[in-house]
């Protein structure tokens, strides 16, 4: 039994609210999978993965939809207060971003396409090297992200938030290896200025793990953190 | 039997000690839950409430409730059937003194003097702080009569003339004048529900209440008749103080800008409107108002 979600004594409203639940753990499920897989292309200069996740975009979308139209009907329909309330509120949130978790691992995938459709114009492995180092983190954050919110477990949410702090350091770290690197090899300037399209699309992606970390205190504590300190946030989850 | 009141020293009250009222009742809520949660006191209060309990014979229906009710605020009272909130709301116009049996101990102040102090005019008391009931009670007058009525008795309106400026003004304040200034004469009980509640609010505050109870007031009424209402609660609140008893939560939520919500005679929560429904303090509100309460 899901405390956050059960407990009514509507048993279709605990229906809903679980079923919503459910659906965020499945676009999360999926927007990971297409991260992993458009690292993936990339690493394996595979042009039909890399196609199979722009597809696969599409599946995400009607999922956001899907999660719009539930959240609609159960407002209109049981007019969710307290917890139900900041539940619905955190589901819409944690979707919309997830939406867009997806979106950057297309760009991800459209990386693979323009670096290795020609075979002979691909990039110097060393260009992606740190790009394909930050997959790991983002993933673990994501996965951090949504077991915060499945649990709700605020420590774990908490430790997402600390990570996104790691994930811009290895950002900016990744941005100095690059301005070396075409320092030394300047005919390369086409493929960096993707890279970092594409080293932006991961810090992003770190940056939507860390806000439904921040939805997930939301949803504990009713606060928003998201534009606070760490300290803040700490201090909240210790309150 | 009268009502017994004990309205000695508040230093002497008899409140019965705590752990006596739980051997008596409720052995299922702990004395950790007992505690109200959030900030009781308001700055400048109309009404302040310390203590009070409530006994129907030997049965204890509030228990130790002390609580603000500030000026121009409208405050809604909400809990489970039985919880002790209209109980309560009929404390704070002595409307409890007419049921046998019924003991109230406690101090109960309206602008700082004890509305339960013998030398009270329990009549005059009612017409500082007005009720409005359920269902619609219109008297079986006419609309006219059943505004000027309260002036007339209590001696606020001499003339003709100054008594038809009650009846407009009061029928106006109650977004009733419109509707009902061409058939004064015809009986309240003809209007509709809606329109008949409105009478009734109309009569409350021909008398110039400090304070208007509200005991469910829309429960017998539509949902168009019942926004009139609410929209009525939101208007007099710039006049008035406005205790409402409500078992429509989002009714609470959507007039009152302090939700008090009681359980078992106990008072467990009050907090802002907006804090209790979002994010309320104490587990037995949040299971009430987001259904869970079994």
């Amino acid at each position: 039994m899901n405390m956050m979600t059960d407990g009514h004594t509507v048993q279709r409203y605990n229906f809903e609210m679980n079923h919503l639940h459910s659906l965020v753990l499945r676009i999360a499920e999926l927007v990971r999978n297409q991260l992993i897989n458009a690292a993936l292309s990339l690493e394996k200069e595979d042009l039909e993965l890399a196609k199979e996740v722009i597809a696969k975009d599409a599946e995400v979308n009607d999922l956001d939809i899907q999660a719009s139209d539930e959240i609609v009907n159960l407002i209109a329909k049981r007019q969710p207060v307290a917890r139900d309330l900041r539940e619905v509120l955190t589901v819409g949130s944690i979707v919309t971003d997830l939406e867009r978790v997806g979106d950057e691992a297309r760009k991800i995938a459209k990386l693979t396409l323009h670096f290795y459709t020609d075979k002979q114009k691909a990039p110097n492995v060393q260009i992606v090297h740190d790009l394909m180092r930050m997959v790991d983190v983002v993933d673990d954050m994501l996965e951090k992200s949504i077991q915060a919110f499945d649990g709700p477990d605020m420590d774990l949410a908490v430790e997402v938030i600390k990570t996104d702090l790691e994930l811009e350091d290895d950002f900016k770290a990744a941005l100095r290896n690059l301005s070396t690197f075409i320092m030394e090899d300047s005919s390369s300037v086409g493929h960096v200025v993707e890279t970092v399209l594409g080293l932006r699309a991961m810090e992003r992606m770190g940056g939507h793990a860390k806000n439904i970390a921040g939805y997930v205190l939301f949803l504990v504590k009713g606060v928003d953190v998201r534009h606070e300190s760490l300290e803040v946030v700490a201090e909240e989850v210790m309150s | 039997m009268e009502s017994v009141v004990d309205t000695a020293d508040s230093s002497t009250i008899n409140v019965p000690p705590v752990d006596q009222v739980e051997s008596e009742t409720h052995e299922s809520i702990s004395r950790e839950d007992r505690n109200t949660v959030g900030d009781v006191f308001v700055e400048d209060p109309r009404m302040t409430c310390r203590d009070v309990n409530v006994f129907y014979g030997e049965k204890q229906a509030i228990k130790a409730v002390t609580l603000d009710i500030g000026k121009r605020e409208v405050i809604s009272m909400i809990g489970p059937s039985g919880c002790g909130k209209s109980t309560f709301l009929r404390c704070i116009n002595r409307m409890n003194d007419t049921i046998d049996g019924c003991r109230v101990t406690g101090e109960i102040k309206l602008d700082g003097s004890d509305i339960y102090d013998p030398e009270l005019d329990v009549v005059s008391l009612r017409s500082c702080i007005g009720m409005v009931f359920q269902k619609p009670n219109p008297f079986p007058k006419s609309i006219y009569d059943n505004v000027s009525y309260g002036p007339r008795i209590h001696g606020i309106a001499t003339g003709k003339e100054e008594l038809d400026e009650i009846v407009e003004t009061s029928l106006y304040k109650a977004g009733l004048w419109s509707e009902v200034k061409d058939r004064l004469d015809q009986p309240g009980t003809g209007l509709s529900g809606g329109q008949q509640q409105r009478l009734c609010i109309a009569r409350a505050i021909a008398v110039n209440p400090e304070i208007i109870l509200m005991d469910e007031p829309c429960s017998a009424l539509d949902p168009i008749a019942t926004a009139k209402i609410e929209e009525l609660i939101d208007e007099l609140r710039e006049q008035y103080t406005i205790a409402i008893v409500t078992h429509s939560m989002q009714q609470a939520a959507r007039v009152s800008q302090r939700t008090a919500y009681f359980h078992l005679g106990d008072l467990i929560e009050v907090g802002e409107t907006d804090q209790v429904f979002t994010n309320p303090k104490h587990p037995l509100t949040e299971d009430y108002i987001t259904g869970r309460f079994g």
